[in-house]
């Protein structure tokens, strides 16, 4: 089973290569001086992430873990990785830096690559866009420059094409994030939009050569019926789930928008009232009315609404409507295959 | 070794362990339990016995007293250490215990440190005030005496049921005891006394030897506090020793049995000394008496103690026999006048009253004497408990029923008495046979009162207990008594007086369902209308028909809004429980108490909500689903069903009030024997629930609009998804779940089986008094729902379906089925048509696919999306910018385009 998907993993090396083409068009639109131009992933780094979402993960949790490579030249390669162990409740105090270089300590005795170069972690219908991750990220890439975050969809790999990809922080998001200032204005002022949040790199699966002889050997011998998944039409279950949580997001976003609003209109009733009060003061005690940048330093603003939320949503619509765009494309060139299909059998 | 083996029996070997003198004793089957009965020849081992048992009891006297004192002073602390002592005590003393029996003093004293301390333990405030220590040992103590009373259970039991006897036994010390004991222990002392009294006449033997030998001990040593304990010992000793004194006894006895002339002055003159002395007792007692009266009370001490009982009257009963009727009544008002004072004695009080009562009897006073007196012994009965929280004791309560019903005889036999509350002191007539009598005082408020106090004891006792079955039993009584008033205010009384006691009535008739009556409808009828007249002259004694009858006289004669309140809720209860669904109905409507409830005072929002209650479980038996939910619903969905009906505190506002709120509440409480079975009231609501719900989920299930019918249901169908494994349901609530899970389905076979079974049958069903009509209905229902149910759900998938086919499936018949389909296709709920010929439905298949709807909500979504968005940039470019307008209005049109679908559905909602 596995290696099959690690089959169809190597054949769509390409396509999600190309796909990544066009958020690396934009990435490169927002940052041209990215450290690392492209991630190459060993097989078995998959294979592990595999393994421990089919292990350990179900329905909306996610599963995360911590990838180890090396840095070569603008390429970052992925040659092992090691899953964080699942938390319970009982052992609340589990140190899990401890448990991270114990981990590190013990790869590097048996000779594997033991430079933490990012992270990955397992997503449900593509919701991955959050602050969580953000900030996760954010401590990553300050810590460490190269590093990046892998994220699988064992969704989109049980209906057969294998789903992974690669994001960095761009590096405004960076400058932002080290500000820690979410306000509008600060925003504004970085120039920063959910299109630009989030590089994606390039991904390319890399395996020795014994193990591509291997493949080749195992495709010849597996049936061309086991790969039916991806020419399933049916489509409604998923397009449906893909609308609703796109819809939860709409409805977030409206609230969003709603609570700007009212803060905005608060800002400018209280200004014009304030204004309006201390001129009356003034002209009572005989005095001229307040220049207008006077009345900021005397009246405090009501608290702004952190903005980062928007964007993070706005970044996960945008995730949401790729992931439905590609997907009904897809289903609709399946629905013409079959017709077509049906159409030379009668 | 060898003293054990001449003394030989069991219990002598236990003894001679226990203490030395014993083994002098020799073995003697002979010693019964009484000493009274021991004969003459026994007296010299007797008094070696006695040295023993003197010595043992005199050590338990002692710690008796201490303990009494200590109770009075509320000394808790020093109550436990002696208590302790008292067992060790009567540890060693046990073995003249096994021989004597347990004496009556030692019982006494547990049984009133264990009232005593519940007493204590009641008193909330009381023990806030106490200090820790004190507190600390209440606890203790009460946990020891109760532990420790449990031995004694049957001795305690005998001596609360007749205290008299035991204070019999050892009168002489309840005497001066009294002064050192409780309150309690006055009371029964008093009870004692009166009863004392009373057998006096029938059966002088026994008891007036002892009552006489008593006055002659006090006769003796005039009567001195001191000693009490000792007198217990004494009074054997005298008894069985003083044989010279027997004769004069007996001679005096006999006098009492010839019943002479003299004999009764002799009683009444030894009568007056029992309530001098009860007086001079809470004289002593309450030192608050006034000024004068304490002169009186001295002189008729002074002549007391002169000790010429037979010769010398009391003031007030002027020159021997001649006792009119102005002296009892000054007697009356004299005894009246310590009523509500503190410290006055209760129990001696009706004592006195009960007393005044034979005399005047006696004395052919007439009857209007007598009733006032009654009126009086009654007020007098319900004043016994100071606080309005208690209840009456058993005993008091069986009085004062008799009480009443003598009453009612005199007032039945002589139709020539008015009462009237009207009648000033001074215009009553009580003895002047030509005018008819009048008497001060009103039947229909003690009937009341008696009736409170009937709830108050059901309220207080344990409802699963046998107790509370024996008390169930005095409600025939208080049902034929109040039958008793109402006839008798019927002929007399006003239409106000009337009215109340037609409530009292119904309030007693309301919940009680007429098997009778149900039975006879029942067999049916004869066909012809003369059977039928006859069924209606039948139905003569029916609840619903004397229901009818006060109800109406109430709604025609009553001007308190209350009592007309009561009988209309009263009135729908009782055609609720009935089954007598529309009337009920009509009647809750006409009445519009919906409207004003909240007005009323708490206990008639009781009976509204217990009304309401029927109400819904009345629609529910007829099957009328919806009517049924709605009217619970009010009381389900606030989830404190058990409060709003009155019939329990919750737990939950237990810290949010205080006590007296609590104390309140818990007179509001609804006597146990009228409750409205809560399981079954949740159960009706949730079945009803799901037959509404269940189909309207179905038919709404991509509506985003959708709206809960009934939030109570949906929270338990939650509860069930959030298990995390289902297992067979075990309670009421789970199995509902699991049936609507069924009927989600389609599969009525499995919601049938899930609400009609053993477990549920037990549970709920079976509480109808027409289960199995119940059950047919309910069947019924669930196939009616579960079709609508299949519809909703699996339309999509048809493209057209036989009628016959359903009607298999859901064993309905044809025309049922057709009538179902046809409804849901008017209503629009289906988009469907029905092909005569073929009996099949054709389904369009107009309706939005899922992923459709989900399209158009996420339309909607964005729209307003759109539009807040916009609002924003309003405001950052001012509210100019006609471009905007334009595409705003373009937006509303879109909205406008959505809500008609919305309203269109909505419309749908409402029809259905």
């Amino acid at each position: 089973m596995a290696s099959r998907k690690e089959g169809t993993g190597s054949t769509a090396t390409s396509s999600s290569s190309t796909a990544g083409a066009a958020g690396k068009g934009k990435g490169k639109g927002g940052s041209g001086d990215s450290a690392v131009k492209q991630v190459q992933i060993d097989g078995l780094v998959v294979l592990k992430i595999i393994k421990h979402y089919q292990e350990e993960g179900q329905g909306t949790e996610v599963v995360q873990g911590v990838l180890l490579g090396l840095v070569v030249e603008d390429r970052l390669e992925i040659t092992n990785c090691f899953p964080f162990p699942q938390h319970t409740e009982d052992d609340a105090d589990f140190d899990e830096v401890q448990y991270q270089m114990e981990m590190m300590r013990s790869l590097r005795h048996v000779n594997i690559d033991h430079l933490h170069v990012g992270w990955y972690q397992s997503t449900y219908y593509g919701s991955f866009v959050t602050r969580a991750l953000l900030d996760s990220q954010f401590s990553y890439q300050h810590a460490i420059e190269e590093s990046v975050v892998l994220i699988y969809d064992p969704i989109k790999t049980a209906q057969g094409s294998l789903s992974l990809k690669a994001y960095r922080l761009t590096p405004k998001l960076m400058e932002v994030c080290k500000e820690k200032d979410f306000s509008p204005e600060a925003l504004k002022k970085a120039n920063i939009t959910f299109e630009y949040m989030f590089e994606e790199v390039p991904i390319v699966i890399k395996n020795s050569h014994l193990i591509n002889v291997l493949m080749w050997e195992l495709e010849k011998k597996s049936a061309v019926a086991d790969k039916h998944e991806l020419l399933s039409l049916a489509s409604s279950n998923h397009l449906g789930k893909n609308l609703q949580l796109l819809m939860d997001r709409v409805d977030e976003m409206s609230q969003d928008i709603v609570k700007y609003n009212t803060y905005m209109r608060n800002t400018s009733k209280q200004q014009q009232q304030k204004h309006q009060q201390e001129n009356m003061q003034r002209q009572s005690r005989g005095e001229p009315p307040l220049p207008e940048e006077d009345l900021s330093k005397l009246f405090k603003p009501p608290q702004p609404p952190a903005r980062m939320d928007s964007l993070l949503i706005a970044g996960q619509i945008n995730t949401y409507c790729q992931n439905i765009k590609e997907f009904t494309a897809q289903n609709l060139g399946k629905l013409f295959m079959a017709q077509a299909l049906q159409e030379y059998n009668n | 070794m060898s003293r054990f083996f001449t003394t030989g029996s069991d219990s002598e070997s236990e003894s001679s362990l226990s203490g030395e003198e014993l083994v002098t004793k020799p073995v003697g089957g002979n010693y019964g339990k009484q000493p009274l009965l021991l004969s003459e020849d026994e007296e010299d081992t007797k008094r070696v016995v006695r040295s023993a048992k003197d010595k043992r009891f005199e050590e338990l006297t002692n710690l008796i007293r201490t303990i009494r004192n200590a109770m009075k002073i509320r000394d808790v602390t020093k109550c436990l250490e002696e208590f302790e002592l008292l067992g060790k005590a009567y540890g060693k003393a046990k073995s003249i215990v096994d021989k004597e029996g347990v004496p009556r003093f030692y019982i006494r004293i547990l049984a009133d440190l264990e009232d005593y301390l519940n007493e204590l333990w009641e008193d909330k405030e009381g023990k806030k005030k106490m200090n820790k220590n004190n507190a600390k040992a209440l606890s203790t103590l009460r946990q020891k005496i109760r532990k420790y009373n449990r031995d004694f259970e049957s001795h305690i039991t005998s001596y609360k049921q007749n205290p008299e006897q035991s204070a019999d036994e050892d009168a002489e010390k309840n005497e001066e005891d009294s002064e050192g004991s409780s309150d309690e222990d006055e009371d029964e002392d008093g009870v004692s006394a009166a009863t004392f009294l009373k057998k006096k006449s029938e059966a002088p033997s026994g008891e007036s030897r002892k009552f006489l030998k008593k006055m002659d001990d006090e006769d003796e040593d005039s009567e001195d506090s001191e000693d009490d304990e000792d007198w217990d010992t004494g009074s054997t000793s005298s008894d069985s020793d003083s044989e010279e004194e027997e004769g004069k006894q007996t001679a005096l006895a006999s006098r009492f049995l010839k019943k002479a002339p003299t004999t009764d002055e002799d009683k009444k003159a030894a009568e007056k000394k029992r309530e001098d002395k009860a007086k001079k007792k809470h004289d002593r007692k309450s030192k608050r008496l006034d000024e004068e009266e304490e002169d009186n009370e001295g002189g008729e001490w002074e002549r007391v103690r002169g000790g010429v009982p037979l010769v010398k009257k009391p003031k007030m009963f002027a020159k021997g026999t001649e006792i009119t009727h102005a002296v009892v009544i000054k007697k009356l008002n004299e005894i009246l006048q310590a009523r509500g004072k503190k410290g006055t004695d209760r129990a001696a009080q009706i004592e006195l009253l009960q007393l005044l009562v034979q005399i005047a009897a006696e004395n052919n006073l007439g009857e209007g004497v007598i009733v006032k007196i009654k009126f009086n012994i009654i007020a007098s009965l319900y004043d016994y408990n100071p606080n309005l929280a208690t209840y009456m004791k058993p005993e008091m309560w069986g009085k004062c029923l008799d009480c009443i019903n003598e009453l009612m005889d005199i007032l039945f036999a002589n139709p020539n008495i008015f009462v009237g509350e009207n009648i000033l002191e001074e215009s009553e007539n009580l003895h002047n046979a030509d005018q008819p009598l009048r008497v001060r005082g009103c039947i229909l408020t003690l009937v009341e009162r008696m009736d409170e106090e009937f709830t108050k004891i059901m309220q207080n006792t344990d409802p699963h207990s046998q107790e509370y079955v024996e008390h169930l039993k005095d409600e025939a009584q208080v049902c034929a008594i109040i039958e008793r008033v109402q006839r008798y205010l019927e002929e007399k009384g006003t239409t106000e007086e009337v009215c109340r006691i037609y409530l009292l009535r119904i309030l007693h008739t309301y919940y009680k369902f007429d098997y009778k009556a149900h039975q006879r409808q029942l067999t049916p009828p004869e066909g012809s209308s003369k059977s039928e007249q006859d069924q209606a002259e039948n139905e003569g004694e029916d609840s619903a028909v004397l229901m009818e009858r006060l109800c109406k006289y109430i709604y025609a004669k009553d001007r308190t809004d209350r009592i007309r309140t009561c009988a209309i809720l009263c009135h729908i209860y009782h055609h609720a429980l009935h089954s007598r669904w529309y009337q009920a109905r009509d009647l809750m409507l006409m009445s519009h108490l919906q409207d004003n409830i909240q007005h009323a005072d708490p206990p008639v929002q009781i009976l509204y909500n217990r009304t309401m209650v029927q109400l819904g479980i009345c629609a529910f038996r007829q099957g009328l689903t919806k009517d049924a939910h709605n009217a619970l619903l009010d009381i389900q969905s606030s989830g404190r069903a058990k409060e709003l009906l009155g019939q329990g505190l919750l737990l939950r506002s237990l810290q949010e009030r205080n006590q007296e709120q609590e104390k309140v509440e818990r007179r509001r409480q609804v006597p146990f024997h009228l409750h409205i079975n809560l399981e079954l009231l949740e159960c009706v609501y949730l079945v009803s629930a799901m037959l509404l719900e269940i189909p309207y989920m179905a038919a709404h299930e991509s509506d985003a609009r959708r709206r809960m019918i009934s939030k109570q249901f949906h929270h338990q169908l939650r509860v069930g998804e959030r298990q995390p494994l289902l297992g067979p349901p075990e309670s009421m609530r789970e199995h509902v779940v699991a049936a609507s899970k069924a009927m989600k389905m389609g599969d009525w076979k499995t919601c049938h089986s899930f609400i009609i079974n053993e477990k549920m049958n037990g549970k709920v069903w079976d509480l109808f008094p027409e289960a199995d009509k119940v059950r047919t209905m309910l069947v019924r229902k669930i196939q009616e729902e579960s079709l609508r149910t299949y519809l909703f759900t699996y339309s999509s998938v048809y493209d057209s379906i036989s009628m016959e086919t359903l009607s298999d499936m859901f064993e309905l018949d044809l025309p049922t089925v057709h009538s179902i389909i046809s409804k849901m296709i008017i209503n629009e709920e289906l988009m469907a048509s029905l092909d005569q010929p073929t009996q099949t439905v054709v389904m369009h298949r107009t309706e939005p696919t899922a992923q459709q709807n989900l399209a158009l909500q996420l339309a909607e979504k964005l729209g307003s999306l759109v539009e807040n968005n916009e609002r924003v940039f309003d405001h950052k470019q001012g509210t100019y910018g006609g471009y905007f307008r334009d595409q705003k209005d373009g937006y509303r049109k879109n909205e406008g385009y959505m809500r008609r679908g919305g309203y269109r559905q909505q419309q749908s909602q409402t029809a259905y």
